[in-house]
């Protein structure tokens, strides 16, 4: 069907530009509830995306451009299908602008072979870690667990040459164990997603969560705070991916006036007193869940440096903002990778502080970096001692709080974070139940 | 081309389901088919750049074959007789159901549902929707010379869905419309936005804007410039429907998800006709309600759509299910089986969730509060069911001041507490209700359609 597509694409000639992209997946979903199995799915899809760009001359006369995307399904009427995107994108007015010229394609690693081969056996093979795991620990019970093991297939083919191919994996993971009886029962829930079933590294991060679930049935009240908190690792990972360094350092909110940062200019409002930021927009992570080889216009892997010492350096634009802002092309935002700090993790837990673990929900305003959010488990950590707590808010905003940080030397990956395992912000505030 | 068309391909299946059905009970004790066809279109306006999409279709069967303890299920993409009846022989030759289990495929039923319009969106073109929304963007922007953009995100989707199982047949064609206006502007603070939404299962009619509405948008958007960081402790509170419904939403909606039960995760499973809240209090789940955004007919597994009260001047009555947990608890069903698309399993999921109103006007709740804060936005939330925990983010607040607004703005303002606390707190329940849409998640994933909302509610609550 691809080729027949592609047959009509190539026979318009009110288009200036196309792509198609035929996605196919398949998968195996697994939903165990205590011992037993509650659902297996198999799961397969296929379609076929286009993308296609008019010249279409302004109220005025100026050249304008529009641009339209249609999804085919198998059997889908093709014609009907490139009608409707050619009506669609003839009916707006924007900027001209092109699509992405063939360029090389790196190689990135994205598939897990064992997962590739037989996806329902990594989805049970997750879920029987999880058990082994719970069977090993009495003080919990694993309740529920879910896996989601999937194939995924890419082919772009462009009218401006691009043809090629990529092939992903990826694994959706979450489980709950439950520790406590009665009332005094507690819950550790957590979700992950990899492309690869060793990057789960599910015997610890599972013994993590059995932790977890005990220090919840000891955990005090919040304490009110203001000074040192730390996050590590996941939660780490989880909050430097809600989208507030992500939507301010994109062209296209640049475009529309939506983010004030300028390139060569510093990002944070206020005097910088910690370590220096450093970021960089990366596609090319070897099994990172925002990798790929290209991406949905076809523009390479690429790993973009955007802030170097606290400075904007660039912003990750598709091709259409990088031609507005005459800025190159650099694809989707991708995974993100921070520079490490200078001070081993160990000194900086050194330091009396509060930890959190567990937010209900970390979202900070994503064009103020403004956040209130209610911490499900911290620790109060003095030394050795690490005083479990539930309840409070964790107050603040995140941009300031990255102008006041201290980061880790030792790096790691979580899924879409390279970077420092610790961060140390010397300055928020914990606001406690009372 | 005719047969080409998903929704004919669909309908000229129908006819033949029972066949599928039949198959796979040969093995299982319960089997049903599922045709799933989710398509429509989405623009985008702003101040220097449009666009015109299809919204990302889906189109799928699901098989199902249940024995009481295990659902396993097919999931083929796009609609083939063959590759249908061929599932159907691979889900009965899997073998191992347990066959002593009755399972419930539900009374005898058919019918064939369609939203009612008056503006049907498949009536009109699209160059017609785009220039209202391009008229819609010049409204905004002509009223304060701060504004640095004006969004507008429009959605139409149409959801068909034909089910059967050995007592049913259903077809319904579910057409929901959706459209955000958003008005970033520009300040010393740097860029602040505010936005006002429409979202309904209904036609172009629902999608209006007063001017003073977006009067209203504009300075609230303007306002925000000056918004302060509230300080954090109890106030009384008065919450707008939206505030209300979320509130609602994430207590005891996916509290109640009964699938949560049987994960041991529902601290709502040991209070029930237990005081969770005020005797004010009514909570509802009613996908039948017309015109709102969680609407429908029947549910994913072909239950008829029925409303469901979950908490009862103040007594938590019952939660809402899927067929699984129904069956596994041993409880009756509600409509509440749902999925994101075919790709993905059934949940026990809300539909419109909301506050039962009260009797009292809402001039009279600003006076009761006297001093307090008035929740008029949310902006997101997120539910504890174990720990009964509650996170609403609020996009603002503003202060009341003997019973009336000060225009003091404080911003973002976010809800914490334990939630029999904070329901119980309720001291007032405006006579208005008004609900409002948007996309509700499991946890971090299964997207659905849905609704909630509520009146203005008094209540006492920690803000930070």
């Amino acid at each position: 069907m691809l080729n027949a597509i592609l047959q009509s694409l190539r026979a318009r000639d009110d288009l200036k530009a196309w792509s198609v992209r035929h996605i196919q997946t398949r998968g195996a979903q697994q939903y165990d509830l205590h011992t037993s199995t509650e659902s297996k799915r198999s799961v397969e899809n296929e379609r076929f995306v286009v993308n296609v760009l008019r010249e279409t001359p302004g109220p005025d006369g100026a050249p304008t451009c529009g641009a339209s995307t249609v999804t085919i399904l198998p059997g889908g009427d093709i014609d009907s299908a490139l009608d409707s995107a050619s009506l669609m994108a003839g009916l707006v007015h924007n900027q001209p602008y092109d699509f992405p010229s063939p360029a090389p394609m790196p190689e990135v690693q994205l598939v897990d072979k064992s997962l590739d081969a037989d996806p329902a056996s990594s989805a049970g093979g997750t879920l029987s870690t999880l058990k082994e795991v719970a069977s090993d620990n009495a003080q919990v019970r694993l309740t529920a667990g879910e896996s989601f093991a999937e194939k995924e297939t890419v082919h772009l083919v462009s009218s401006s040459g691009i043809d090629a191919v990529q092939e992903s994996t990826k694994l959706d993971m979450e489980w709950v164990f439950i520790a406590g009886e009665g009332e005094q029962e507690v819950e550790a829930f957590a979700q992950m997603n990899r492309r690869r079933a060793e990057d789960l590294r599910l015997e610890m991060e599972a013994g993590r969560r059995v932790q977890q679930a005990a220090d919840l049935l000891l955990a005090g009240p919040p304490p009110t705070h203001k000074g040192p908190v730390v996050f590590r690792g996941a939660t780490l990972a989880a909050a430097l991916n809600t989208g507030v360094l992500q939507t301010l350092s994109a062209a296209s909110m640049k475009y529309t006036g939506e983010t004030q940062w300028e390139i060569g200019k510093p990002i944070f409002r206020e005097e910088v007193k910690g370590d220096p930021l450093n970021v960089w927009a990366n596609r090319r992570l070897a099994y990172g869940v925002g990798s790929n080889r290209f991406d949905a216009e076809g523009i390479p892997a690429q790993r973009v440096e955007l802030i170097r010492d606290n400075v904007l350096v660039a912003f990750w634009a598709s091709q259409r903002f990088a031609e507005y802002l005459d800025i190159p092309a650099t694809g989707r935002f991708g995974d993100i990778e921070l520079a490490p700090g200078p001070t081993p993790a160990q000194e900086l837990l050194s330091i009396p502080h509060v930890e959190i673990v567990e937010f209900s929900w970390f979202n900070p305003d994503t064009i103020t970096g403004d956040f209130s959010c209610e911490i499900r488990l911290g620790y109060v950590v003095d030394g050795e001692k690490r005083t479990p707590f539930k309840g409070g808010m964790l107050v603040g905003n995140l941009l300031d709080a990255l102008a006041n940080v201290r980061w880790s030397s030792e790096t790691g990956f979580f899924g879409n974070y390279l970077g420092p395992t610790t961060a140390l912000f010397n300055e928020l505030t914990v606001v406690g139940g009372n | 081309m005719p047969d080409q068309d998903p929704v004919l391909k669909m309908k000229k299946l129908r006819s033949t389901l029972g066949d599928a059905v039949a198959t796979i009970e040969q093995s299982a004790p319960y089997g049903a088919v599922l045709l799933s066809y989710n398509q429509g279109l989405q623009i985008y306006v702003d101040n220097r750049q449009e666009t015109v999409s299809e919204h990302d279709p889906t189109a799928g069967t699901v098989l199902t074959a249940f024995d009481g303890r295990t659902m396993r299920e097919r999931a083929l993409g796009g609609f083939d007789q063959q590759a249908i009846l061929r599932g159907a022989k691979e889900l009965a030759s899997e073998g191992g159901f347990v066959k002593k289990q009755l399972v419930d495929p539900g009374p005898e039923r058919k019918g064939d549902f369609r939203t009612p319009m008056k503006i049907d969106p498949s009536k009109m073109t699209t160059k017609e929707k785009l220039e209202k929304l391009r008229e819609l963007n010049a409204r905004v922007n002509k009223l304060d010379e701060r504004i640095v953009n004006v969004r507008i995100i429009y959605r139409e989707v149409s959801q068909n869905t034909i089910f059967g199982n050995r007592v049913a047949d259903l077809a319904q064609d579910i057409q929901r419309v959706m459209i955000y206006v958003y008005a970033f502007t520009s300040g010393e603070k740097g860029i602040r936005f505010d936005w006002k939404s429409r979202h309904a299962s209904a036609g172009w009619e629902a999608l209006n804007f007063s001017d003073d509405d977006l009067q209203d948008l504009v300075e609230k958007a303007v306002g925000l410039h000056s918004a302060e960081r509230i300080e954090p402790g109890e106030y009384n509170v008065i919450t707008s429907p939206s505030v209300s419904g979320v509130i609602a939403h994430e207590s005891f909606g996916h509290g109640v998800e009964t699938d949560m039960f049987i994960k041991d995760r529902a601290r709502a499973e040991s209070y029930l006709n237990k005081r969770v809240g005020s005797p004010l209090v009514d909570i509802w789940d009613d996908p039948s309600l017309p015109g709102e955004f969680g609407s429908y007919f029947f549910d994913d597994e072909g239950f008829a759509a029925v409303p469901t009260q979950i908490v009862k001047a103040g007594i938590f009555q019952r939660g809402i299910t899927d067929m699984y947990s129904a069956t596994a608890l041993g409880i009756p069903r509600s409509a509440n089986g749902r999925r994101q698309d075919f790709s993905r399993k059934v949940y026990a999921r809300m539909s419109n969730t909301f506050f039962g109103r009260g009797e009292t006007p809402v001039d009279e709740l600003m006076k009761q509060a006297e001093d307090g804060i008035f929740l008029a936005k949310m902006s997101s939330g997120m539910e504890d069911p174990k720990g009964w925990g509650i996170q609403v983010t609020c996009h603002y607040g503003q202060e009341i001041k003997g019973g009336k607004p000060t225009g003091r703005m404080f911003a973002p303002v976010v809800i914490t507490g334990y939630v029999p606390d904070l329901l119980e707190s309720v001291t007032g329940v405006g006579k208005d209700l008004e609900l409002g849409g948007g996309f509700c998640g499991k946890g971090y994933k299964e997207t659905a359609l849905v609704s909630s909302g509520g009146p203005h509610m008094l209540m006492k609550a920690r803000l930070s």
